[in-house]
């Protein structure tokens, strides 16, 4: 009767989610609530998580709760550590959520709301989640190694070797396109620059607290720091009205990426207790707190959905990147719906802390699925703003014209009614002095949370505060990815220099730390710069380079957890990774094909750059400009080999496991698993288990 | 009544070791609970020095998502 009632339940469940989806994708009547988009992704999301990802625990893992964990085996109470589920789940949650899911469905709403909800929902219950769990289970089940490692060991060396070069290599376009987003979202933004500027002395401030007046105090000095943060927030409005103290606080783009830059250098070669961890805590709570009152926000508000399910820009001609759905949706929507970078958690920290095999389900397919919940608040924050002002805000002068009132022509040309005075109302009403160009998403998003928030609490008064709190908490935790991505990278470039000369390669010599920092600041500082000059405003020339890298690691990821299954037998399951992989594979080959030889000046590099050399040829560049034409003409060659030089390294890759997956299919080679000798779970009897989130 | 409070007590004590745990305010105390450190004959680190530690660790690999 019981199991009668529970299938009931989740027939239940299944026709609120379809009802949802159908509501969203085929409504054409009145204006959509965002509830629908709540409903139909809880629903998919609960369906996906109790039936498909049981199914991968059960039969595609068969997970025994009888092994032991690397946190038992090697429990050493620093980098072992057995924790409880809920607590690893909140450490999972908080890696893995970045700017990504909250800038790429943004950008991926010039489309219209439905083909990126789709694929968020989609994409995650396929893909995303199945590359988090299944790559946590093989890390598991070989010690807590890394991606890196388990790639050499299981597909071979060589494979290694790329995996390592395309996580630097990523890396350092991450950092640069993020870096991008804030210097997009604080440019003559005194009041935002204020806020930000603020969470430096007050990350010191913590930092010496933790290290010299109370050791590991992290609740009781994140709890100071975010009441600091909070006030900063509240006392930029009087920087930004103060005529002196703005003049301090207004940067233009340079300004602010050369100070970003200097920034990421302190934060590389700093001791990491003074500036990087504390500023990492801080990000921490308020990343979670402002995710949870987005989310309520949501619901409370229920917002209507202004954004068409479909906009004119399938067609690939968008002011925001260009590009038809196919594949630049996928390429976009990056980190909501599934991302290579998440791999490097799940075989990182995660596995070496986690209490039972049975937990990575939770774990590795749960936290993913809330990440791609916060890409569908994104979706419908970006999406509950008047369609024009959303275009003003992420269109550049390039395309949309130079003046409010030419801009506002070209806007409401597409369809997308606008008038000048109302950008001019909505920028005043946040708290800023213009809103126009200001693409990367970060602003726009501000825009639609802040609505949200300010309906919720506040009303209208509060809307320029909530604004600048979102902001805040973009570029916080967006600085929070940057100064510990350098610092990662600055280890993996003394890794490698130290190959060269071994000095290079002591993590705590002096000379080292400032060459390896120096390194990987000019090279990420190199791409940021070149894309605060393009005229086109960086973020739709470097975005979609960082999902083809994003994406392409996902795509390793995947290939190695098909080798992987394919060496313990599951050749039956294998369909489980190798459709998502087939998948991705043909989107980002299709998206860096595109994006290298593509006729299309706006979407091929080449041509892009044949283009402008053709021009500068024919003596119709201004001799003022023709410096830095020729630097543009560079910038576009260099990024259209750094995309080709990736999309060849993966597909060596592919193609030798593709080898080594035939061999064993055809049973020339036996295959060799490199998993860890089992080891019989002593837990089992002495602990109850509870204290692990057992119960 | 007292039922509600109790299972209301239980959870916020729950919730509160759950978040200490969770933002690193009680790692010192798990490092001391350990297994290894407990068996150990090596000296134990002092909350200072283990909190150093801790960090150089965790910041030397990615740790933070995009």
């Amino acid at each position: 009767m019981k199991r009668l009632f529970v299938i009931i339940v989740w027939i239940l469940v299944a026709l609120l989610g379809a009802g949802a989806f159908a509501k969203i994708a085929f409504d054409r009547g009145e204006p959509l609530n965002a509830t629908w988009f709540v409903a139909a992704a809880i629903c998919c999301y609960l369906v996906a998580y109790r039936l498909y990802s049981a199914f991968i625990a059960a039969k595609v893992l068969a997970l025994d709760d009888k092994r032991a964990t690397p946190s038992e085996v090697h429990d050493d109470g620093r980098d072992f550590v057995p924790t409880n589920k809920w607590v690893l789940f909140g450490h999972h949650f908080a890696a893995i959520a970045g700017p990504g899911p909250l800038v790429g469905p943004t950008l991926a709403a010039q489309f219209g709301y439905l083909p990126g909800t789709l694929w968020l929902i989609a994409g995650a219950a396929f893909a995303g989640c199945v590359q988090d769990f299944v790559i946590l289970f093989c890390s598991i089940r070989r010690d807590g190694k890394s991606l890196g490692q388990m790639a050499r060991e299981e597909v071979s060396k060589r494979g290694g070797f790329i995996a390592q070069i395309a996580v630097l290599a990523i890396m350092i376009i991450l950092l640069a396109v993020v870096a991008l987003v804030v210097v997009n979202a604080l440019k003559s933004s005194p009041w935002g620059t204020f806020t930000l500027a603020m969470t430096i002395p007050i990350a010191l401030l913590l930092g010496a607290y933790l290290r010299f007046v109370r050791p590991g105090r992290v609740l009781e000095a994140s709890v100071m720091g975010v009441a600091l943060v909070l006030f900063a927030v509240v006392a930029g409005q009087w920087v930004a009205e103060s005529p002196a103290w703005a003049k301090v606080f207004t940067l233009s783009g340079v300004g602010l990426s050369i100070a970003i830059i200097i920034y990421g250098f302190a934060a590389s070669a700093l001791p990491v207790w003074l500036l990087l961890a504390p500023r990492d805590y801080l990000s921490a709570f308020i990343k979670a707190g402002a995710i949870f009152s987005l989310a309520a926000g949501i619901l409370f508000v229920r917002p209507q959905i202004l954004m068409p399910p479909l906009t004119r820009f399938v067609d690939g001609t968008g002011p925001v990147f260009a590009g038809k759905i196919f594949p630049f949706c996928f390429i976009i929507i990056a980190c909501g719906a599934i991302s290579g970078f998440h791999s490097l958690i799940s075989s990182g920290t995660t596995p070496k802390m986690i209490f039972r095999e049975s937990q990575a389900r939770l774990i590795g397919y749960g936290a993913m699925l809330l990440e791609s919940f916060v890409g569908v608040m994104a979706m419908v924050a970006a999406c509950s703003m008047p369609p024009g002002v959303y275009f003003a805000i992420n269109s550049p002068p390039a395309i949309v014209g130079a003046s409010p009132e030419a801009a506002a022509t070209t806007i409401s040309g597409w369809g997308f009614p606008l008038q000048a005075q109302t950008m001019v109302d909505t920028a005043r009403s946040v708290g800023e002095q213009t809103l126009w160009n200001r693409a990367g998403g970060a602003p726009s998003l501000a825009v639609g949370m802040a609505q949200i928030f300010s309906n919720t609490i506040g009303g209208p008064r509060l809307l320029s505060i909530w604004y600048h709190f979102a902001i805040m908490f973009e570029a916080l935790f967006i600085l929070t990815v940057l100064d510990a991505g350098t610092r990662v990278g600055r280890f993996m470039v003394q890794e490698l220099a130290g190959k060269v000369w071994k000095p290079l390669g002591r993590t705590g010599w002096m000379p080292g730390i400032l060459f390896s920092s120096g390194l990987i600041v000019a090279a990420w500082g190199y791409f940021l710069y070149q894309g605060v000059l393009d005229p086109l405003g960086g973020v739709d020339l470097l975005w979609p380079i960082f999902g083809i890298a994003n994406q392409l690691l996902a795509a390793v990821a995947l290939v190695v957890a098909t080798t992987i299954l394919l060496k313990m037998g599951r050749v039956k399951w294998i369909w489980v990774t190798l459709v998502p992989t087939a998948w991705l594979v043909a989107a980002t080959m299709t998206a860096s094909f595109q994006k290298v030889f593509s006729s299309n000046p706006a979407i091929g590099l080449l041509s892009n750059a044949a283009g402008l050399s053709a021009k500068m040829a024919r003596g119709l560049i201004p001799s003022a400009k023709i410096a830095e034409t020729h630097r543009l003409i560079f910038n576009r060659r260099f990024d259209a080999a750094v995309t080709a030089v990736l999309a060849i390294m993966i597909l060596v890759l592919i193609v030798e496991a593709l080898g080594q997956w035939y061999q064993i299919l055809r049973r020339q080679t036996e295959p060799v698993l490199h998993e860890s000798p089992y080891v019989a779970t002593r837990w089992a009897a002495d602990y109850s288990g509870t204290a692990h989130g057992d119960d | 009544m007292r039922h509600a409070a109790k299972t209301a007590a239980r959870f916020l004590r729950r919730f509160w070791h759950g978040l200490r745990e969770w933002c690193g305010d009680a790692a010192y105390e798990s490092y001391l609970r350990s297994k290894a450190t407990e068996f150990s004959t090596c000296r134990k680190l002092t909350p200072a020095e283990f909190y150093i530690e801790q960090l150089n660790r965790r910041y030397s690999k990615p740790n933070r998502c995009c």
